[in-house]
Formats: C-alpha cells, structure tokens, sequence
C-alpha cells in the first residue's frame, strides 16, 4: 500500500539515509526509535508535510511524492495533537468538512457520529482550551478520521496518556485497525510496540536499522541497538492455558511460566522484565516462583556486569554481578535454575 | 522604585501641565473652532485610512515573514524598519520626490486627475510611510506565536494556504495584529514631519498646532493640543475595546457556523 523507497532528506546536521518501507494495507506498524532519530519527520515526509531531497513515495500505486499535502488522503495526528484553540470541539471535527465545503446539515450529522465513537459527543460545544490530554488527542483523531484518510499517522500518541487512559486507547487503535485502517504509529516505548503492531520496524540515526514482525525483531536482534533498545531479552511466544485453577504459559519448547492475572489463549507473546530474574544451583525453596533448568552456554561481559545466557530449550539471558558469578562458580557447560516470580512476566494481550 | 515613578513623572508632569494651563472657556472656543474640528477629523480618518489600506498588503507581508525563508531577509528585514530610523523630514522629502508631479507615483496619480501633493492621499502615504514598521513587526511577532503545527494539521486535513490563513494563522495572530493596527494607527495621526513636508494644508492635527505656535505662541496652541489628544486618547481607547470584543466574537461564533 505504502512504499517509501530510497528516501534522504537532511535536515541541519541530521539525515534520514536510504530509508525503505513497505507497509501494506491493513497492517499496523510502528516505528520504534528514540526521540532525535528522524521518526516524526518521516512521518511529515509521508503527509507531505515535508519533501524527500531523494527517494519516492508510492501510495496505492500512485506515485505521490510531489503531490500536494491536500491531495494525499494520509492523516497524521501529531504528538501534542495540535487541536485549534480558537474553535469549539465541533469547530475542530468539522473543520476539514468546511475546508471541503459540505452542507451544513451532513457536516453535523458526521461530526456527531465521529463523536459518538469517539466517546467525546457530550464535549462537543465546548471550548478547546480546557480539555484533557485524553480528550484533546479524542478530538484530533476523530478530526483526521472524518477525512476518511486511506492512512493514519500517529506521532506518540500514547506517550503523555496515564496508565488507564493509555489502555483505552490502545483498544480503539486496535479496532480501528481490525476495521481495516492501515496505521503507521510512531513511538519510542517498547513495551507500545509490543502491544500494537504487527509489524516494527527500528529507527536509529535516520536509519531503519531492523525491520519485521514483532517477534522476529526482539527475538533476534539484528544489532546490539535493537536489543540494547528493548532492554529485554526474554521474549517468548506462549500458549496460555488454566491447570487446577492456575494459568500455564507453554513455548513450543515446552517450557513452563506460571502466570498470574491473565486469560487463556494461544500465541501469545510474554517477556519477563529485566532485574527479577537471579540464578541458583539448587530448586529454590519458594513454590510461588518459576524455577527453569537449563544449562548455561555462555558468561559475556555486559555493561551491566555480566551476561549469562542460559539454555532450557528457549534461552534466557540473565544480568548479573561478577561477584554472583564467583559465590555461584558459575562456568559454562553448568546446570542452573533461572528464577523469577510470577510478577515479572508481563503478558501481551494481544486478543484483547 | 524611585527611578521608575521618576521616569513615570516625566513622561506625565508636561501633560499635565499643559492640561492644567488651559482654562475651561479657552477650551470651549477652541472645540467649537471649525478648522480645530476639521483637522482633527481629517487626522483621524486619513491615518485611520491608511492603517486600513497599508495592512492588506502589510499583514500577508508580515506572515511571509514569519514563516518563508528566502534570500536576503535580514535585508528585507532592515528595509522595514528603516523609516524608523530616518529623520520623518528626510523621509517627508524622499516620498516628495516621489509623489509630485516629476515622481513616479504623482505622475501615475496625475493620470487619473490626482494630485498627491496637498491632498489627504498625500498625507495618508506620508503617516503610512513612517508608521509602517509598527504594523508588519508586531504582526510578524503575531504569527511567528503561532504554533506551525496548528497550521500544518490544518492543511493535513484538506485547507487550502489561503483558507488556513484566513482561518488559522489569521485569527490566532490577531490579538498582536490590532496591536499593530492600533501602533501604526496611533503613529500615523501624531506625524508631523514627514506630512508637514507633502501637505502643509490640508492642515492635520500636528500641523495646525505648530502653525498656531509659531503664529500665536504657546497659549493659542495649547488648547489645541489638548483637544487633540482627547480626541486621539477617546479613539485609541475605543478601537482597543472593539478589537478586544472581535476576538471573543469569533470564538463564539465558532460554535455554530463558519
């Protein structure tokens, strides 16, 4: 649907390089990186907002390159929402309707239905200026979906929501999705990407540096970037099923989580935070904990310390002190127990 | 604090001075003096005119401004203001040159029957002239307050340039914009040497004090002076009012329609 091929734009002392995207319809697809490595602008060159010194933009077929800003159909919704200040929530959703010169009566009938599912009809006559963040980002994305844009492009559009609100919108970008909206969701949290795309690809120094389904990306990092990015190694596709009342996550190499607070399921994807897990050489006393045998193939020195990179048919890779390698007599080729409670494992919902 | 009510008091001891020199009845005959009435009223009206005619190109102008980068805008920049810093005579003599009957523009105006010399045109481009740079700075200011942002979603969501700056740029730049209006306005009407130059008559305001300083001396000018900054002081203050009260309209209005 979308193709950005061979695309360089420099910007001051910055530069996207040779950046190449395919994303095709339907698909959500977030652009991971952190703040300063070219995300948001590629996103304006997208929209049109900005052009490439180089590359192509194809949508749909179309060559659109230099098309103008109007003409492109691609909605983007910027990170700090740029809702108009000067006009009602109303003034706001029906402002590209006006811009298209539409009557009267069918502009009110679509801004209350883009309300309504919105969730924001009751705000509807009021003034910009003293909405919430949640609200304002409601009234920007419901003012691009009115457009009917063939794409939606999300700058950060959870980045300043609390925990609660942060959830909520997560399941309207997903349904949204599954309606058939095709979505380009830029972010620099992990844990975002994780739980909304289905394909990510790495932005790093306006390159993209990794690119793929989500799991492919964090399971096998192509560079230290990437994995450094994540933070967390411990990436595992699951089956999640209740035995006696407890809820079992099983990987295809049959090894076992106990989770807390979850619902059964297949595929899904599960990592454990880093810092809850330690190693022992014996079963630990406690029952509550996940306790995993495998054989350690590998001690690398990290920059946390030391890496360990255990073996039980999947691998984990631990962080632990040199000082824990020397009171364990931790060598490779020996058998240890990977530890961790049932409240590091945090379970991507990925049917909800 | 002292300094501060020091230099407070010397911009308002002279007022006040002047205002309570001029008795009650000096005044009265000096308010009902048709040709005080006259050129009171044709310096409010024609600064007011050019203000109004300069800013159709003066505001567009000043968004190109803020926004467009373009070669040589720091010269283009120092052009603006430079009618600041001439001395209004000098400038006075450069537009002569240019609106009399030899100039470029008085021999176009001339064309059409128009003398610019002597006429409330003349005088209109004269205040337009010096007063300028007060409208184009606070209204570029105005603008570059204006977050891009808002201006670029509002093209994202199918405006056109024009539309999103009659509907975007132009309604939140305009609170600095009336500012500027009511600068430019304000300078304008208290010119004196640049118009004294192109139109000693018909006489505006400034001119007439002076002519009846130098004829009459200090106690037959002043009464006029005081009448006139009434006047100017009771206008100021009721176009701050009025552009004030626009801005508000246009937020409600909103609500409703285009």
């Amino acid at each position: 649907m979308l193709r950005l091929i061979n695309i360089n734009k420099r910007l001051g002392d910055f530069a996207l390089t040779d950046i190449n995207i395919e994303v095709s319809a339907g698909e959500y697809y977030v652009l991971l990186g952190r703040s300063g490595s070219g995300k948001t602008q590629l996103l304006e060159l997208i929209a049109g907002l900005e052009h490439p010194d180089k590359g192509r933009i194809i949508l749909d077929n179309e060559e659109i390159t230099n098309r103008s800003i109007q003409d492109r159909k691609v909605g983007i919704v910027f990170q700090d929402y740029a809702v108009f200040p000067h006009m009602t929530v109303f003034g706001n959703i029906a402002y590209p309707l006006r811009a298209r010169k539409e009557d009267k009566k069918s502009i009110t009938e679509k801004v209350e239905k883009a309300a309504t599912a919105m969730n924001i009809k009751h705000i509807l006559e009021r003034s910009t200026i003293k909405l919430s963040g949640g609200e304002l980002q409601r009234v920007a994305l419901a003012r691009t979906l009115i457009t009917s844009p063939r794409l939606l492009l999300l700058d950060e559009p959870l980045s300043s929501l609390d925990t609660s609100l942060k959830d909520d919108l997560k399941r309207l970008l997903r349904n949204l999705n599954k309606a058939g909206q095709t979505i380009i969701h830029v972010t620099h949290d992990y844990g975002d990407a994780i739980s909304l795309a289905k394909r990510v690809g790495v932005i790093h120094n306006g390159n993209i540096i990794q690119e793929g389904s989500v799991d492919e990306v964090f399971k096998n990092p192509s560079s230290r970037f990437v994995a450094r990015y994540a933070g967390i190694r411990n990436f595992f596709k699951v089956n999640i099923s209740e035995e006696n009342g407890l809820f079992v996550g099983v990987t295809d190499h049959n090894v076992r989580f106990k989770l807390n607070g979850v619902t059964a399921g297949n595929d899904r994807l599960l990592f454990i935070r880093s810092g809850f897990i330690s190693l022992t050489n014996e079963v630990p006393a406690d029952n509550e904990l996940n306790a995993i045998k495998g054989r350690i193939t590998e001690i690398i020195p990290s920059e946390f310390g030391m890496e360990v990179v255990v073996d039980a048919h999947d691998l984990f890779h631990i962080n632990i002190l040199f000082s824990e390698i020397e009171k364990l007599k931790l060598v490779e080729g020996k058998d240890v127990w990977v530890n961790f409670p049932a409240r590091a494992i945090v379970v991507i919902n990925s049917n909800s | 604090m002292i300094l501060s009510s020091l230099v407070l008091l010397f911009i308002l001891a002279p007022l006040i001075g002047m205002f309570l020199h001029t008795g009650g009845g000096q005044f009265l005959e000096t308010v009902k003096d048709r040709e005080v009435q006259q050129s009171v009223w044709l310096t409010l009206w024609v600064s007011f005119a050019a203000t109004l005619i300069f800013s159709l190109g003066a505001i567009p102008f000043a968004w190109l401004l803020a926004r467009k980068k373009f070669p040589f805008k720091n010269v283009v920049q120092g052009i603006i203001d430079l009618p600041i810093v001439l001395p209004h005579t000098a400038a006075g003599l450069a537009l002569l040159g240019f609106i009399s009957r030899d100039g470029f523009l008085g021999k176009t105006a001339s064309l059409f029957g128009l003398n610019l010399v002597n006429h409330p045109s003349g005088i209109a481009l004269a205040m337009a002239f010096v007063s300028l740079p007060f409208l184009i700075n606070a209204a570029r200011d105005g603008f570059a307050a204006v977050p891009e942002r808002l201006e670029k979603a509002a093209l994202n969501l199918g405006a056109s340039n024009t539309k999103v700056f009659f509907t975007i740029s132009l309604p939140l730049a305009w609170r600095s914009i009336t500012t500027g209006f009511v600068m430019m306005f304000a300078r304008g009407m208290s010119e004196f040497g640049a118009v004294v130059i192109i139109a000693y008559h018909p006489m505006i305001a400034p001119v007439l004090i002076y002519e009846r300083f130098s004829s009459y001396g200090l106690n037959y000018a002043r009464p006029a002076s005081v009448f006139f900054i009434l006047v100017a002081l009771l206008f100021l203050i009721g176009l701050r009012l009025l552009s004030l009260k626009r801005k508000e309209k246009y937020i409600n209005a909103d609500a409703q329609t285009d």
